[in-house]
């Protein structure tokens, strides 16, 4: 089939392709339709691919798929076809894909600039260097007089750590350049080329760099903290403390300029930063980051002093970030029992005299004592001495009922109380007295969906969200993650699974997105010389998943999946989907009736909605070409494992020193039955904390796995037993959990675990392990409230055998008296009461 | 330190609990709808950032006169005699004689409330009356009107 066309036709093709560049789609098929309904050219190649590419365009998939494949088999060797056809994979994301076609475009048009753009642009944005540095190169070679085509070359060998050729390559850009006065595109290039030095290491030149193109770089403060830190690291101390010096005196408030200091100058004592501190104190009187560094290094009498005048300030100032500021310092027993002891002073002072020590010379304002009680609620919150925290904030809301503050706090307290139900009570009062703040009213959604109460948590956050959509819908599309995390948690907590794993992969989803937004940026950049934004946002990209928001997500969904693993959802039951872990048989039938019910309500709401809506809704539904994620199907699938590793690869690459990483991991493989694999976990979770309670359990079961399996590989199980043996450190299984128990006897999480552990191996010895799991008698048991809970219900799911009635009803009771405002341990009665006083707050509230 | 700021259909909640804590008398809701719409008529009154009080009135045309009552003005009790119900007064005694038409300003007081009278007495407020059972629920029942002239 000849390519070639009459020039009649040829124009006409010519025109068919203007059209599309222009996006006048109609005109374009109607010149293609004029060239292929002459019956000699009925099947030619590139305009059949042509007109697919146009009918690609108005959302015509298939039939385009169709006309592309028609065409190209057509006419194998058109670089025009195979162009094509990667445009359209392109569109499809099938970023592999288009790479081959471009490839093959390639082989029939070796120097289309157009071509070799595009590929380039897949290359990079599927990390594929070197094909994009080869892409780059033939681009500037073919082009050298464009800006882009030197820099996108010495980029890509940038991003390939060949400093060498990239630094010549921008050598040869700049000297081409003319030096103009204030040209900020220049001085962004610049400064990337100066970037490239230093990762290159080569800190001379760097410096040299600098200090000749000073005057043409606009960002003065990049400039000094280069040279400071290259100056440090070519040893040129003096030159060193001055950048230093003078970056401090431009941003006084910025940590990393003390530090580096500090580094420069070689202090090695406490005592030599506290001076040198102490100096930028007096300089810098409005700054905290001096006196806050001072207050780490110094202690005792020096300490009291300091931190007493900080606080002092603050609580005068009235600053609520000061307990952020001063939190830091808690960690540090000694220092905390100081400033306990100081702030109880102040307020002792303050109650009776006005004054915070009583020899000042004037009173302090009401607000004084009101955030000095403010501080030393969230002090002992910290500390976990809820009733006294309980005592302080009362008191703050006696003071100053008007303090929103003083609710979100209460709310917190509640929270860390685990009485939920109180806590979105009062943190949904804050958000009423001041509706115009939308942090508190997305802290009270959070705290709605803590309670499971998802419909209360849309509705707050639908008065902020746009009008018109749903808030639900807004928040996907603003890829509002805390929300869809804490409402896949709830999902999964009232054992909707389907709905927590639709969750879970609308915020997947989001990560995919932010990747796939990267090559919007790809030619930006370029054009706009923001090149070092550009490289720290790829590297950005490079680790995306590393992101605390990715991990809570993707511990939610392999939570979701090893529970569907281990409780299947067939077809049949598909309206009975629950989690049955740690339910009884009656709670079990309770929720699943309530279930029931629920459901029907949902329908029937859901029916009403759809008579309301109008066709447009339905039209637009039909126009998003992405595929809805339905709940039922989400569960209904044959390995929930393996979707789980899914969620398991990227924490495994990017949150590897997150010890709960290799226990998800171990939950997985455990169930898989993949030997090496548990391994793996055990021995990665045993490198970042080998005493870790639940590490301790996931060996043994290994341990007792192994011995039960007695089929494994010769191979497998030689490397099996070798290890086993370094994970119990040579000692027998159950003289390893003796060993572990005794070990950390004044820890309550790991006697529960020596319990637990002690129950799989010897299910008779009931009576030690339940006298190891159910002791309260620890030092500052008061602050192991999530810890008593978990025993609690581990109690009631026989994670410890069978435990009578009588012992867990002991239990509860003793931790009722420990922890008074926790949910989990009232009974229904004391539970009753919670409520009323619920709902009496919103009427207090009004009266 | 003090400052006066507007109530607005986000913060009127603030208005609620301030009153619910400093009038022995607890307002409707129409009372809280007509705060909205009332202008510098009704005001917060602000200490370090911090809402603490707050004054409410209305003009008063009965009896063929435009008189301005002042239906609460109070601020809580820890923040009492820093000045702050001077600024409120203050401002309310400004808008009448800026309205240019208003004869006099005047309020009711509880009778056995030494703290107000004092404050009011000192900017030449004086009784005029005595209402006996004025209020409801509250004992002792009986008000004092106390009225500052401006013509
Ligand atoms: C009455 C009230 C508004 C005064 O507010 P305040 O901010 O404390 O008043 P100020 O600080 O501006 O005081 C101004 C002057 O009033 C007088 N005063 C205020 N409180 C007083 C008291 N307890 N005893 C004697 N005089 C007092 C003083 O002369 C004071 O001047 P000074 O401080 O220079 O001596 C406040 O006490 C209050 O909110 N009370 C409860 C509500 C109420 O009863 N309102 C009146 C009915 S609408």
């Amino acid at each position: 089939m000849p390519s070639q066309l009459p020039p009649k036709e040829n124009n006409l093709f010519k025109r068919v392709v203007k059209c599309y560049e222009q996006k006048q789609y109609k005109n374009g098929l109607k010149f293609a339709k004029q060239i292929l309904s002459t019956p000699k050219y009925a099947d030619h190649g590139e305009t059949l691919a042509m007109k697919g590419l146009i009918l690609n365009c108005l959302g015509k998939k298939e039939e385009a798929f169709d006309l592309v494949r028609r065409g190209l088999r057509n006419d194998l060797k058109s670089q025009v076809c195979w162009h094509v056809f990667g445009l359209l994979q392109r569109s499809e994301k099938k970023y592999d894909e288009a790479i081959k076609c471009y490839r093959n475009a390639l082989k029939w048009d070796k120097d289309n600039l157009q071509i070799l753009r595009d590929l380039s642009l897949l290359q990079i944005q599927m990390r594929d260097l070197e094909g994009y540095r080869d892409t780059r190169y033939q681009l500037l070679k073919l082009r050298p007089g464009q800006r882009a085509s030197w820099i996108g070359y010495s980029m890509a060998c940038h991003l390939l750590e060949d400093f060498d050729t990239a630094l010549a390559v921008l050598e040869e850009y700049r000297k081409t350049q003319e030096v103009k006065s204030y040209d900020y595109e220049f001085s962004e290039f610049l400064l990337y080329q100066n970037s490239v030095y230093r990762e290159a290491g080569r800190n001379k030149d760097c410096l040299e760099h600098l200090e000749k193109y000073e005057k043409q770089i606009c960002d003065q403060v990049s400039i000094m903290e280069v040279k400071a830190i290259v100056s440090y690291n070519l040893g040129l101390k003096d030159k060193a403390e001055k950048y230093y010096r003078q970056l401090i005196d431009r941003n006084p408030s910025n940590n990393d300029y003390y530090t580096g200091l500090v580094k420069v100058l070689e202090l090695s004592t406490d005592e030599m930063m506290a001076n040198l501190y102490s100096e930028f104190v007096e300089k810098y009187k409005y700054s905290h980051a001096p006196k806050l560094l001072r207050l780490q290094v110094t202690s005792g009498d020096t300490f009291k002093r300091y931190v007493g005048d900080y606080i002092k300030h603050a609580l005068r100032r009235g600053s609520p970030p000061l307990f952020l500021n001063i939190r830091p310092l808690l960690k540090d027993k000694t220092k905390a029992k100081i400033i306990e002891e100081l702030v109880l002073d102040y307020s002792h002072n303050l109650k009776n005299h006005s004054k915070l020590l009583t020899d000042d010379e004037n009173k302090e304002p009401p607000t004084t004592y009101l955030w000095t009680l403010f501080f030393l609620a969230q002090y002992y919150d910290h500390f976990r001495k809820l009733d006294v925290a309980m005592k302080y904030v009362e008191e703050v809301l006696d003071h100053t009922p008007t303090l929103i503050e003083g609710y979100t706090l209460q709310a917190k307290i509640y929270k860390h109380a685990d009485n939920l139900q109180l806590a979105a009570k009062l943190m949904d009062e804050a958000r009423s007295l001041d509706t115009a703040d939308r942090y508190i009213n997305s802290k009270s959604a959070k705290y709605q969906l803590k309670i499971d109460n998802i419909e209360k948590a849309e509705e707050t956050c639908a008065m902020f969200t746009r009008e018109g959509v749903s808030a639900i819908e807004n928040l996907n599309e603003m890829q509002c993650m805390w929300f869809q995390t804490e409402c896949a948690a709830s999902f999964l907590r009232q054992g909707k699974i389907g709905e927590a794993l639709k969750k879970c992969h609308e915020i997947d989803k989001h990560f995919t997105d932010i990747i796939e937004d990267q090559f919007d940026f790809h030619t930006y950049c370029m054009r706009k010389m923001t090149l070092k934004a550009y490289i720290s946002m790829l590297r950005m990209e490079d680790i995306l998943r590393s992101h605390p928001f990715y991990f809570k997500c993707a511990v939610l969904a392999i939570q979701a999946y090893v529970s569907l693993h281990d409780n299947p959802i067939t077809e049949t039951e598909e309206d009975t989907e629950v989690n049955s872990d740690g339910l009884t048989a009656k709670e079990l039938k309770k929720l699943k009736s309530k279930q029931r019910r629920a459901k029907k309500k949902a329908e029937l709401k859901e029916e009403k909605k759809a008579d309301s809506k109008d066709t447009n809704d339905k039209k637009k539904a039909d126009d998003n070409a992405e595929p809805k994620l339905d709940p039922k199907k989400l569960v209904q699938i044959p390995d929930p494992l393996d979707q789980a590793i899914k969620f398991l690869r990227p924490l495994q690459d990017w949150s590897a020193e997150t010890i709960d990483t290799h226990l998800y991991a171990f939950d997985i493989y455990y169930r898989k039955g993949k030997y090496l694999l548990m391994l793996q976990s055990l021995k990665r979770a045993r490198n970042i904390d080998s005493q870790n309670p639940q590490l301790h359990i996931n060996i043994v079961k290994f341990a007792l796995a192994v011995k039960a399996k007695a089929d494994l590989n010769k191979a497998v199980s030689q490397v099996v037993e070798t290890e086993l043996e370094v994970l119990l450190e040579g000692m027998k299984l159950q003289e390893f959990n003796d060993n572990f128990i005794e070990r950390n006897k004044n820890s309550i999480a790991h006697q529960s675990a020596g319990a637990e552990a002690l129950n799989i191996l010897n299910p008779s010895a009931s009576d030690r392990v339940l006298q190891l799991c159910c002791n309260l008698s620890y030092d500052h048991i008061e602050t192991e409230l999530p810890v008593c809970a978990k025993v609690y219900k581990n109690l009631q799911k026989d994670t410890f055998g069978k435990v009578p009635e009588s012992v867990i009803e002991t239990y509860r009771k003793s931790c009722s008296q420990l922890f008074p405002l926790a949910a989990v341990f009232q009974d229904n009665q004391t539970a009753s009461e919670t409520n009323e006083v619920v709902s009496s707050l919103s009427e207090l509230s009004v009266k | 330190m003090i400052e006066l700021g507007d109530i607005t259909p986000h913060n009127v909640k603030q208005l609620k609990k301030l009153n619910s804590v400093i009038f022995p008398v607890s307002y409707n809701e129409k009372f809280y709808k007509d705060v909205l719409t009332s202008g510098d008529y009704a005001k917060f009154a602000f200490y370090n950032d911090i809402i603490v009080g707050g004054v409410c009135c209305r003009v008063d045309s009965s009896d063929n006169r435009r008189r301005l009552y002042i239906m609460t003005l109070g601020c809580l009790a820890a923040y009492r005699c820093l000045g702050i119900g001077t600024v409120m007064l203050k401002h309310v005694l400004k808008l009448a004689e800026t309205d240019g038409h208003i004869d006099s300003v005047y309020l009711h007081v509880q009778i056995n409330n030494d703290t107000a009278m004092a404050f009011y007495k000192n900017f030449g407020f004086e009784v005029i009356e005595t209402k006996s059972s004025y209020y409801k629920r509250i004992e002792p029942s009986d008000a004092y009107v106390l009225e500052k002239k401006l013509k």
